[in-house]
């Protein structure tokens, strides 16, 4: 064949621009990824620690008084002090300036001598706790500290009237007697988040699970495969591809009676549960089916070949080879019940409890970062720190769903 | 001699189309009675036909009797599970369970309810001896079956049926995925076990089905050409086309 130099310089043009731009693409994405993760990290990992995890998100204030008669007296800046913080040697206690997660200036305590006064304080607060102990502790934000001046006077020093830490301590060595604290717990920490996230993955397992399995187990190895079946399959797969904000809106309107038959006034866990498990159950129908399919036909003629009956064999032969595959749709549920957020804003709401319960409201993690962007001032750094959290954790997910599919392939054969 | 199957006008279809054509045969008690055939004659599908395996194929449909014991094993008031605790199984790759080699033999006498361990501890161990596997593995009977060699694996399968007490041991080309050295010993296992089973075994290999049976049928296109003992097909064959088939002229 005679190929002119022409049409041979045209496809090699025309060769390089196809594999130009199947590499421009993947570069693209790869890059767009890669910007994205680095703007989640650089502005979130500051603030992901133990105390994220551990602290709630209120804060909860409380004015502590100091008993009478105890006073100042000389106490040794302790030497691991670190040189930001300010030591009081009459009080014996150590503030330290710092900033809120919402970018307001704050004063800590950073350490009380055992003998201050102010490890001795007690609750004044109106409530159960009224007249009992609640010493000043390391961590707790100082709003003011009322006191008496040298001439006998009441007065107050702290962040109320925008003092540092070290106008603070400078205004207490002038005071005689220290009255009253008012302190605050520090907030913003997402521990609530993460218990009614627990809450939602347990609860609404507990409902999917058996009744996907059962469903899996009828439609692949009981139901004949007749047409009727064939619908009821295609329904189940056409639910996979409905928005979860259409199921929220069932969850609400349908699913709300029964929650409320259990006691529940609000919006609550238990019913957001309910209704992620309804938005699961194909995911695990279709998982299960999948991993039923791969159990080889051979090991079911043995069983039945041994006299075993067929429900015998789907519940001892069957079932028991297809577990990881189900393990492996279970995994997937979880990252997709960390992902939700459209359908639990209905059926959850938006409130962040520090303390949920099944029958009270919460956010899952992902709806703490919806609650915290969508306020007047959205909080970038705790959004992109709870991010991290997620993305690390579906990260885990993803990689034992692949070594649990790879062990899966070796299992047989 | 006992007959343990008599079949009668035996026809298979799937769909529309016929797989086996009026079969008229007797299978003798306690001998080894060898099909053979070129593939897609027929043999498998009539292998399947003595234990109901082939109920679970769709469009399979079946007219006329197999009897065993003088009972019709498809009529509607036969209970299939019974009949296939009387003819047990073993297919051409070998198929153990993903469990251990005793929960293996173990599983067929579990699911008819034995419960009693020092039972199930019997059978398995006669089980296992009967088909020459105990020795090779008395010490690891609570590993993993899938760790056994291909031919242990088709053993373990023949011990998971014996452990039935079958009256009928079908056998699908039980080494059609096996080495010669593993092969022989399996004929060699047949020839024991013909003592208190009858077997019935489907063949590719001429020289395996003159080696171990007493009795061989000749198929071709779903119809039984020719069935004597294993010497007279092997010797002098009445019709020309078993003389072809066994000098391999074709298939």
């Amino acid at each position: 064949m005679n190929v002119t130099k022409k049409q041979q310089r045209q496809r090699t043009l025309k060769d390089a621009f196809l594999n130009g731009l199947t590499a421009f693409s993947s570069m693209l994405s790869v890059l767009v990824l890669t910007i994205l993760l680095g703007y989640v990290f650089s502005k979130g990992i500051g603030l992901v620690n133990v105390d994220l995890l551990r602290n709630q998100y209120w804060s909860k204030s409380a004015i502590v008084a100091v008993e009478e008669g105890t006073q100042s007296g000389t106490f040794e800046r302790p030497e691991d002090l670190p040189k930001e913080a300010v030591w009081s040697e009459k009080w014996g206690i150590a503030l330290i300036d710092a900033v809120s997660h919402e970018k307001q200036a704050l004063v800590l305590v950073e350490r009380v001598d055992e003998n201050s006064v102010f490890a001795a304080t007690v609750d004044t607060s109106a409530g159960p706790n009224q007249g009992k102990s609640y010493p000043v502790v390391p961590g707790l934000q100082v709003q003011k500290i009322d006191f008496t001046d040298q001439q006998g006077n009441a007065n107050f020093t702290g962040m109320l009237a925008s003092e540092t830490a070290e106008e603070m301590v400078h205004a207490l060595d002038q005071a005689v007697s220290i009255r009253s604290v008012f302190i605050k717990t520090p907030g913003g920490g997402i521990r609530g988040s993460l218990i009614a996230t627990l809450y939602l993955i347990f609860v609404s397992l507990l409902f999917a699970l058996p009744i996907g399995v059962a469903s899996a187990v009828y439609l692949n190895e009981i139901a004949k495969k007749n047409r009727f079946n064939g619908l009821i399959r295609s329904g189940i797969e056409t639910l996979t591809g409905v928005p979860s904000i259409v199921y929220g809106l069932m969850g609400v309107s349908v699913l709300f009676p029964i929650t409320a038959a259990f006691g529940a006034t609000t919006t609550n866990i238990l019913l957001g549960s309910l209704t992620l498990a309804i938005i699961l159950l194909p995911t695990i129908i279709r998982s299960t089916e999948e991993a039923l399919l791969v159990v080889p036909q051979s090991l079911r003629d043995a069983s039945l070949s041994l006299g075993a009956s067929e429900t015998q064999t789907i519940f001892k032969i069957t079932l028991p080879c297809a577990i990881p595959g189900i393990l492996t749709g279970v995994l997937l549920s979880i990252g997709r019940i960390i992902g939700e957020s459209a359908a639990l804003i209905y059926t959850m709401g938006t409130f962040i409890n520090d303390s949920p319960s099944l029958l009270s409201q919460g956010t899952s993690l992902a709806v703490h970062i919806w609650s915290v962007m969508s306020g007047e001032q959205p909080n970038f750094e705790l959004a992109c720190a709870i991010s991290i959290l997620i993305l690390v954790f579906v990260l885990i997910l993803n990689l034992t769903v692949k070594l649990i599919s790879r062990r899966l392939n070796k299992a047989w054969y | 001699m006992e007959n343990c199957f008599e079949i009668e006008n035996l026809n298979l279809y799937y769909g529309e189309k016929q797989a086996l054509k009026n079969l008229n045969l007797s299978i003798r008690k306690n001998c080894v009675t060898a099909l053979i055939g070129p593939s897609g004659c027929g043999k498998s599908t009539f292998l399947r036909c003595l234990n109901r395996m082939n109920d679970l194929i769709e469009g399979c449909r079946i007219e006329g009797k197999i009897m065993i014991q003088g009972v019709d094993i498809y009529d509607p008031k036969t209970n299939v599970v019974d009949l296939r605790t009387k003819v047990g199984m073993v297919f051409q790759r070998p198929n153990p369970f993903p469990m251990s080699i005793f929960e293996n033999v173990a599983y067929g006498p579990r699911c008819q309810g034995i419960k009693d361990r020092r039972i199930l501890k019997e059978i398995v161990e006669n089980s296992l001896k009967q088909a020459a596997l105990y020795e090779e593995v008395h010490d690891r009977l609570h590993e993993s079956a899938m760790g056994l060699s291909g031919g242990q694996q088709q053993r373990l399968c023949i011990a998971r049926a014996i452990a039935m007490e079958p009256e009928v041991i079908l056998m699908d080309e039980p080494t059609s995925a096996l080495d010669p050295i593993a092969t022989s010993k399996i004929e060699e296992l047949i020839e024991e076990l013909k003592k208190s089973y009858s077997i019935i075994i489907v063949t590719h290999s001429m020289q395996q089905a003159s080696r171990v049976s007493d009795d061989t049928a000749f198929f071709l296109l779903g119809e039984i050409v020719e069935m004597d003992t294993t010497r007279m097909i092997f010797n002098q064959p009445k019709d020309k086309r078993t003389e072809d088939y066994i000098t391999g002229r074709f298939g």
